[in-house]
């Protein structure tokens, strides 16, 4: 009878063990990056943004801050490599290994117009196979953001509708505003990049605030750092990927500034010089202006983004009114990454002194705002994964009965879940083999134990 | 169908929680309610487990199963139904197959003690994933997400674990079989009562 009491404690022993490897190891051994596929996570799923409004009546503060272990200041580099000017032509997928990317933060914003935006946020900009996507294809660089209904059918990027109807869309308010502050292309200058997003996301009009310093026939840059004021006519790699050159605030090229490239300087191994030349420019596109430059310091970025709340271009920018509640999403680009590798908010209303709203704006007199006097609101930024609108509204999505009712996604999700759902949409089909595989594996288990129980709990003999 | 499942699912969640406190209670007493209880166990778990299977069946109905097995809560909910009603069955076999004998010395009810309150736990866990499938999140995830699993992250184990998996489901049958073919002997005498 030992045998079988020790047969018992065995196998129960057993059993408890397999159940507690099985807690252990669970939902580990598939998620992995793979560059190839463009599959890339990152360590961290969400990230906390710390929000400000406030407005006089004239203009709109919006404060931001938010974590960075470090700044990233340089993007699109061109590099003096093996004897000749080289343009680095491939965004990387993640974060890029020389920390050659800017961080980014970016707004969208509405004014009641595009009413699946107040529900869904930045999840109806995103079609089917975009730009980045798993199996995207190399043709999908030019697939980006754009409104369901500017298509005939929401699900194919190419069924784009008529011009008539578009420009009937936009004088109907059918465009998201877009504010995209930008550590290296804009903030140097004091402006954020105002863009809309309507058919695609466009660049609001007027001059672009950069533009490129690449000679394409010539094979090497157009401008150069201006030797006679005193500098180098280049910046050095190191400095660049190190983030030692200038902190936070970028060595740019300017326009007025920059002087024309000479290829007789005696170039050295490892010199870079930007990829862009930024330059002013009066018009809509430059109507974001950023207070007092955004700052790096002690693993927080700071920016106060102010724009005049009607900036006189209605069809490419909201009017914002005192009392008014507008929806806006953000997201940020950190760690040297660019494209899908953002973190994305869920939306959330901004009220201009108007309580029914998840943030009310404090109004203020006078030029610029007392912060310390503006209640902080805190966002949930989330990595969204490879979630498009297409599948959220088709019935493959548990919850597009939900959406189809209207029921704003905050109802049914946190910003953790969806995180982790989206990574789980990236990895789909792996995952749903190992758990099918998990899941006979238990019935097995289960099977095996009690049935191996009820062996020694027999009567000898029977 | 979700409406008839959430309907159905009452009668096997009833049922397998009054046979896992019935389990519990008959483990640790041999009192005159602990044995009339447990005359009743058989027939509670014989009609859990066939509304058990009605309320699986309908549960597959709710969504296509291209929706249901997309998300990570359906298809935690899915895992949670099967390991629970394949538990709930097996429980029922052995209870049916060993009759009384399942009481017979300590070692023997702490087995089951722990079949007891294991399977009330999967019930609860599958009870949870359906309310946040429908809508009704409880604070049972917040305590699995404590214990390292947070609900909305499918579970699965690595092919390694799977590995080792199939080592013990062989494995345990074999050492029964083998400890089975022993010499006979008291069970009282084992019990020590």
């Amino acid at each position: 009878m030992r045998r079988r009491s020790a047969a018992t404690a065995g196998i129960t022993g057993l059993f408890t063990a397999a159940l507690l490897l099985s807690l252990g190891t669970h939902s580990t051994g598939v998620v992995r990056n793979d560059p190839g596929r463009n599959l890339w996570i990152p360590d961290e799923l969400t990230m906390p943004l710390e929000l400000r409004v406030a407005y006089n009546d004239q203009q709109i503060f919006f404060h931001y801050r938010w974590p960075a272990k470090r700044p990233h200041v340089y993007t699109d580099v061109l590099r003096y490599s093996g004897g000749r000017w080289q343009r680095q032509l491939q965004t990387p997928i993640g974060s890029d290994t020389e920390g050659l990317y800017e961080d980014r933060l970016a707004m969208m914003l509405d004014a009641g117009s595009v009413p699946e935006f107040q529900r869904y946020g930045g999840y109806i900009t995103v079609g089917a196979n975009m730009r980045d996507f798993t199996g995207s294809g190399a043709d999908a660089a030019h697939r980006r953001k754009y409104l369901p209904a500017t298509r005939k059918d929401p699900n194919d990027w190419y069924s784009i509708k008529d011009q008539a109807t578009l420009d009937a869309q936009r004088r109907a308010g059918y465009f998201l505003d877009m504010w995209q502050w930008r550590a290296n292309l804009s903030n140097p200058l004091e402006r954020a990049d105002d863009q809309n997003v309507a058919w695609y996301r466009l660049y609001d009009s007027g001059e672009t605030l950069f533009f490129s310093n690449w000679d394409l026939d010539g094979q090497q840059p157009r401008w150069m750092f201006d030797p006679a004021s005193g500098g180098s006519p280049a910046l050095r790699l190191e400095d660049v990927t190190g983030g030692r050159a200038t902190g936070d605030v970028p060595r740019v090229l300017r326009e007025g500034e920059a002087v024309p490239f000479d290829p007789a300087l005696e170039w050295r191994e490892g010199d870079v010089l930007p990829g862009q030349v930024l330059r002013e420019s009066p018009e809509s596109r430059a109507e974001i202006r950023v207070q007092g430059m955004g700052r790096w310091a002690e693993g927080y970025w700071d920016v106060t983004l102010v724009r005049a709340l009607d900036t006189g271009h209605p069809l490419e920018d909201k009017v914002l009114r005192d009392q008014g509640v507008y929806s806006v999403a953000f997201s940020v680009h950190r760690d040297a990454r660019t494209s899908r590798w953002h973190y994305v908010s869920l939306p959330l209303q901004v009220g201009l002194g108007r309580p029914a709203a998840d943030l009310v704006a404090t109004r203020f007199e006078g030029a610029a705002p007392d912060w310390p006097g503006v209640e902080p609101h805190e966002v949930t930024l989330f990595y969204p994964g490879q979630v498009s609108w297409p599948h959220l509204t088709s019935a493959r999505h548990a919850g597009s009965k939900y959406i189809a009712k209207g029921v704003p996604v905050k109802y049914r999700h946190k910003e953790s879940q969806l995180a982790r759902y989206g990574v789980e949409m990236e990895f789909d089909a792996a995952i749903r083999r190992q758990w099918w595989l998990s899941l006979v594996a238990g019935v097995a288990l289960i099977v095996s134990f009690v049935w191996s129980i009820s062996l020694l709990f027999r009567q000898p003999g029977e | 169908m979700g409406p008839y499942h959430a309907i159905m699912v009452h009668f096997p969640v009833s049922l397998w929680m009054v046979a896992s406190g019935i389990i519990v209670y008959r483990a640790l007493s041999d009192g005159e309610l602990a044995r009339a209880l447990d005359r009743v166990l058989v027939p509670l778990l014989v009609i859990g487990v066939a509304t058990g299977i009605v309320a699986y069946v309908l549960g597959q109905l709710v969504w296509p199963p291209s929706t249901l097995q997309k998300t990570p809560l359906g298809r935690n909910h899915m895992l949670g139904a099967t390991w629970t009603l394949s538990y709930w069955a097996a429980v029922l076999f052995l209870r049916w197959r060993a009759g009384e004998r399942v009481w017979q010395g300590r070692l023997r009810r702490l087995v089951m003690v722990i079949l007891g309150a294991l399977g009330a736990g999967l019930l609860a866990i599958t009870g949870t994933l359906g309310g946040h499938l429908h809508g009704a999140p409880a604070y049972l995830s917040e305590i699995l997400r404590m214990l390292g699993w947070d609900v909305y992250t499918t579970f699965y184990v690595p092919t390694w674990v799977l590995a080792v998996l199939a080592i013990v489901i062989v494995a345990m049958p074999l050492l029964a079989k083998r400890a089975s073919r022993g010499p006979p002997a008291s069970t009282r005498a084992e019990a020590g009562q």
